[in-house]
């Protein structure tokens, strides 16, 4: 006994001064001169990301192109509001950040330097928006803190996937109808219903699902927020703006809302709509699409293409006529629909700031800028030439079948790749004009990389992207786009809280009103149960913000 | 006993009894299996194909893929050493701070019993929050530090009350003996009382063991800027929380996308977790089937 | 039987030491024992509570806690006249009711069955697999659930044999079947782990108390019921009391995770409705104020529970 006690003992202290004497030399949180020069600086991002390992093999040349590195860490198990809350109280931040929902609270705590009186010694900082598009991010204090850093086309556009919302239709239902043009929700659903009657399984004998809806959690927008688009209007998320009225429009309370729910509980009682809807988890969802047998749905492309594209191709489901392609749908025929709008998206609620605790703050805006060099976007999004990507006698960039495998595989793009994806970047057209930013735009890259199902179906359209699939729209007004206010509100003000009651209530009550045998005492019961949560406060505060962005905009007409 | 027990006729309530039981830990054991077993299969199963789901104790198309992505984390090692300091060090201090404060407490005589008792049971129920703990441990210093990880858990009510339950249960004729040879309470302590608390120790270690080797919130919150004081189960959350695509945005969704997916390595991740405790435990169960075997009926 | 009852009669003696000098002498070792742990308990659980100065005020990050708008009692008028908050209690109520029973139960009939299973290595085999499914997360566990439970999962497809059902359910649509499902979740991942404590109180039986019931010609029904749960009856009563004080704390995670639109009027806790009122919205000062209620809530119930055991001579927490 007693030996064994202290041979436990002698143990604990070894571990013990083991963990401590490493404890002792901690790593400054401050940018610093390692070995070789390279300046050392600290990131943390509230959203959820890849690590990537220390010796990272692109982080490394870029560090030797730039003279500085960042160690980055994300969102782990937390909020963004928790995580930077914690920041807030201990006072203490990495070099930069990007707080995410808690953006605010960061710039109200003075954690985030003023960076206008820098930008102009940067010339690719400088050159990242222009000055109205900086005015925009400008805090009430006049100052720019942040730099807002996706969805910023250099050049001529590339746009290859419809990258947001839609109504999606498999391309076997397409071409058993012979490629039928569809406009509206009426024939997008008469299709589905004839292809199904007459093809009410794959070809394996499984059950088609003729329609789903994802409603779980925050993803219930694939069930909400289509009115929007049936009348339509592009996606300001929250509201519809009136572009010539300048007026805000509640799209919830639309007649056109309340044709499409019915139209949803009329399928719904028909059996077309997935019964299960309501109740499955995103990863149930994903996991029916994988299989083939959903013939449409809502969604956004992020949401779902990314890996149920990989399932399918895996599954050769495609040679069935399984993937997605988006359809131009709107409420009635003649209406333009802007499912998809061209130009960059500049949401001004959050970006890349520097935080009061860096030491250099010159050095860190020169990371910043150099990251923004061409060469260094290249390293960023195509990686290592001849590794990643080659170049033919053209210039043109383009990947092998190999090369793009091993740029999906995990491990290697935490070994090599070194996107530094929340540091401002560009899409659209590299600086040399001949290739695009990235990868997923060059359009050999994509039109090789698309299945031979979804490929018949654009040549019978005369399609060659997603998006001409549905036709592009000019970028909406200067205001747009408004989720980027309504995000930030919080239940402080009326509109702020009337907007939370309004969610939960849409959460609750849109899918018992879809599955409702009497739709119209359903419908009735919602919208006086919905005017409960004065939805006024709230439209009248986005009105305000719609006049204040107006405003603005005058100043560069 | 051997004789006396088969003369005794066997009645028919007896053996209904052991047929229901055997038959109630047979359908136990079937469902508490089948997560771990559908987990295992997940594990060795390519993460796309697992997407389709329909996997239930067997994989479909076999693949060590998503172990191999577990296992080439960075900072997996120094995670691992450092969880395994953090698990023996601090089961060991919590194990006797646990035993030596519900020693105290089971005193008889102790003046402040009851005082002591309720104190920490308040504990229980009462917690500042994120903000003023997060607060407190840096104003200590403790930021940054191994100790975060030992030192705030080391006292708690609930294993205090474990101990304290089964050291009231113990005869009260040992203490009362070994003080009139005159022994102190710390005597009493080491020589008297430990040695008859092996179960309840084992048990409440194991409490503490399991806790230690499972807990990362800690290394996230007070030591995200230490690299060397990571821990295997923090670098497993962020791997996980990398592929889980809960980023509501398409820059978010880029980003995590990849060749494997949340749900199968996520699987993979809690089979290799899981395995240094299913090792650990038949060293503690010894103590529990010790007893067992003098507390059961004897054969 | 008369060892039981000589057991019974030495279970609970109170006694009343006066503080005396010579006492004081002789518990030196403790008292210095305890100088410590209080000093220790003082610094690190009550020493944060500082922090419920944020449930009176407008907490600001920038302002810290010292420098933050006092608003009274402004924040728990908020949070009681929100009928949401209210529908919210009751629902993290009957769930941690619901747990606690039937968590308890099975806990207890799992540990006193497995002790009668003759085989040692059926034992040890049976309590390996048991206590496994504590390791899993509540995301694979809840991911399973969805998959037993849906239109064609098993559950579905056994009632649809057994001609119990003539069409598919849809559990999760229904929020009258939400609580048992989260009572029997929980039941499913921790009933062996929590046997594990019941395990090792057996263990602490005289064994000489089952010879003597066997001399008697008890049966196993006997010895169960007038050894065995006597003989651990302490250990189910501490538990039982600390629980008490738990019933507010019914989960965030399980509910979140099974939880969806049509049943969230049943499924929302108070955990829910601080994330998504309070934290979500960078409002920490609604998530403080809902702790000191909850915090209150519990010592209540744990005092009330507490003194209920005083009477009936039970083992107490203090």
């Amino acid at each position: 006994m007693k030996r064994k006690c202290l041979i436990s003992l002698m143990l604990l202290a070894a571990v013990s001064m083991a963990a401590c004497g490493k404890a002792e030399k901690e790593t400054d949180t401050g940018a610093e001169s390692s070995d070789g020069g390279v300046k050392e600086f600290t990131a943390f991002f509230a959203v959820p990301g890849s690590e990537i390992n220390d010796d990272n093999e692109i982080q490394q040349k870029i560090a030797e192109i730039t003279g500085a590195k960042c160690k980055e860490t994300w969102l782990t198990g937390q909020t963004a509001e928790e995580a930077v809350g914690t920041l807030i109280a201990g006072g203490e931040y990495p070099d930069m950040i990007d707080g995410g929902d808690g953006m605010a609270q960061l710039y109200d705590a003075g954690a985030l330097v003023a960076l206008d009186d820098y930008i102009d010694q940067y010339p690719n900082i400088k050159e990242f928006f222009t000055e109205e598009e900086w005015d925009k991010i400008r805090q009430e204090d006049g100052h720019i803190y942040w730099i807002p850093q996706f969805s910023n086309i250099y050049g001529e556009e590339k746009a290859t996937t419809h990258n947001d919302e839609a109504f999606w239709i498999q391309t076997r239902v397409l071409e058993w109808a012979d490629y039928p043009d569809i406009q509206t929700m009426d024939e997008y659903f008469d299709l589905i219903e004839r292809y199904n009657e007459a093809n009410p399984t794959m070809e394996d004998g499984t059950a088609n699902i003729p329609y789903t809806i994802l409603c779980d959690d925050w993803r219930y927008f694939c069930l909400e927020n289509a009115p929007q688009f049936l009348d339509g209007y592009p996606n300001d998320g929250s509201v519809i703006v009136d572009p010539i009225e300048l007026k805000i429009i509640d799209y919830n309370t639309t007649p056109t809302a309340k044709k499409y729910f019915g139209k949803l509980n009329e399928e719904f009682k028909k059996g077309i709509v997935d019964p299960e809807s309501f109740t499955q988890t995103y990863d149930e969802y994903i996991a029916k699409l994988s299989t083939g047998r959903v013939l449409g749905m809502i969604d956004q492309w992020w949401d779902f293409a990314y890996s149920v594209n990989d399932a399918l191709k895996q599954q050769g489901l495609g040679e069935q006529g399984c993937n997605y392609v988006p359809l131009p749908i709107t409420i009635e025929r003649g209406i333009k629909n802007q499912w998809h709008n061209s130009g960059s998206v500049l949401n001004v609620a959050t970006g890349l700031a520097i935080t009061t605790s860096c030491d250099d703050v010159e050095g860190a805006l020169q990371f910043v800028n150099d990251l923004l060099s061409q060469e260094v976007l290249d390293l960023r999004s195509w990686g290592v030439k001849g590794v990643d990507y080659e170049v033919d006698e053209d210039g043109k960039y383009y990947r092998t079948q190999e090369m793009r495998a091993q740029a999906a595989d995990t491990a290697y793009k935490a070994s090599h790749m070194c996107g530094y994806s929340y540091f401002p970047g560009y899409t659209g057209t590299s600086r040399d004009g001949i290739n695009a930013m990235s990868p997923q735009f060059q359009p050999e890259e994509f039109y090789d990389g698309l299945p031979d199902d979804v490929k018949a179906c654009f040549d019978a359209y005369g399609a060659e992207t997603y998006v001409d699939m549905l036709g592009t729209s000019e970028a909406p007004g200067p205001w747009y786009p408004m989720y980027s206010f309504s995000s930030s509100m919080t239940t402080s003000t009326p509109g702020g809280l009337a907007w939370t009651k309004m969610g939960e209530i849409k959460h609750e009550y849109l899918p018992k009103v879809v599955m409702a045998s009497d739709f119209e005492a359903a419908w009735d019961e919602y919208m006086s149960v919905y005017e409960k949560c004065n939805p006024q406060d709230f439209l009248e505060e986005m009105q305000a913000e719609l006049d204040r962005r107006m405003e603005e905009a005058k100043k560069y007409q | 006993m051997e004789k006396l027990h088969k003369r005794k006729k066997t009645s028919v309530g007896d053996t209904i009894f052991v047929i229901c039981n055997t038959l109630f830990m047979i359908l136990f054991v079937l469902i508490t299996l089948y997560p771990i077993l559908n987990t295992v299969a997940i594990s060795l199963n390519d993460g796309t194909d697992a997407l389709r789901g329909g996997i239930y104790l067997w994989p479909r198309k076999f693949t060590w893929k998503n172990y191999l992505t577990v296992l080439q984390k960075d900072n997996l090692l120094t995670g691992a050493y450092i969880s395994v300091a953090r698990t023996v060090v601090g089961t060991l201090l919590a194990l006797i701070a646990n035993a030596i404060l519900a020693f105290i407490v089971s005193r008889k005589r102790f003046l402040f019993k009851k005082q002591l008792s309720l104190f920490w049971v308040i504990t229980m129920y009462v917690n500042g929050g994120m903000i003023p703990t997060f607060l407190l441990y840096k104003n200590l210093g403790m930021t940054n530090s191994f100790w975060v990880y030992v030192i705030p858990g080391m006292f708690s009510a609930f294993n205090m009350l474990v101990i304290r339950t089964y050291m009231n249960g113990l005869p009260e004729s040992l203490e009362e003996s070994a003080q009139l040879d005159g022994a102190g309470y710390t005597t009493i302590f080491w020589k008297i009382t430990s040695p008859l608390c092996k179960p309840v120790y084992a048990t409440v270690a194991l409490f503490v063991a399991v806790g230690q080797w499972n807990s990362w919130f800690d290394a996230m919150l007070y030591n995200r800027m230490s690299q060397h004081l990571t821990t295997l189960q923090y670098e497993l959350m962020k791997l996980l929380s990398s592929v889980t695509n809960q980023g509501n945005s398409a820059e978010a969704m880029k980003n995590a996308a990849g060749a494997v997916t949340p749900t199968s390595v996520r699987a993979a991740a809690t089979v290799l977790t899981m395995l240094p405790i299913i090792c650990l435990y038949p060293f503690l169960q010894r103590y529990f089937v010790a007893g067992l075997t003098i507390g059961g009926v004897k054969e | 039987m008369a060892a039981i009852e000589k057991r019974k009669k030495e279970k609970v003696t109170e006694m009343k030491v006066k503080i005396t000098l010579k006492e004081v002498k002789r518990q030196k070792a403790l008292l210095i024992w305890s100088a410590f742990i209080v000093l220790y308990g003082v610094i690190f659980c009550y020493l944060p509570l500082g922090g419920w100065l944020m449930a009176f005020q407008d907490y600001r990050p920038k302002d810290g806690l010292l420098h933050s708008q006092f608003v009274g009692l402004a924040k728990f008028q908020q949070l009681f006249s929100d009928a949401t908050f209210i529908r919210v209690i009751r629902n993290t109520l009957a769930m941690g009711v619901l747990n606690l029973v039937t968590t308890f139960v099975m806990a207890i009939l799992f540990a006193i069955l497995l002790n009668d299973v003759k085989s040692q290595g059926g034992k040890k085999v049976v309590q390996t697999i048991s206590y496994l499914p504590h390791f899993l997360s509540w995301i694979i566990v809840t991911g399973i659930l969805h998959d037993a439970l849906s239109g064609t999962g098993i559950v579905n497809e056994l009632l649809l044999k057994f001609g119990i059902l003539d069409q598919p359910l849809n559990f999760f649509a229904h929020p009258k079947f939400f609580w048992p499902i989260v009572a029997f979740a929980n039941v499913w991942k921790e009933t062996g782990w929590n046997a594990i404590i019941y395990l090792s109180a057996i263990t602490s039986i005289d064994p000489s108390l089952y010879e003597a019931a066997n001399i008697d010609g008890a049966g196993r029904w006997q010895r169960i019921r007038y050894i065995t749960l006597p003989g651990i009856r302490p250990t189910i009563m501490i538990l039982l009391l600390m629980n008490v004080g738990n019933v507010l704390n019914a989960g965030f995670e399980i509910q979140y995770l099974l939880g969806n639109g049509l049943v969230q009027s049943v499924a929302q806790t108070i955990d829910i409705y601080v994330l998504k009122w309070g934290i979500s919205q960078n409002d920490f000062a609604i998530g403080t104020a809902a702790g000191i209620f909850k915090s209150f809530v519990s010592i209540v119930l744990v005092v009330i529970a507490n003194e209920i055991a005083k009477r009936t001579g039970d083992e107490r927490l203090f």
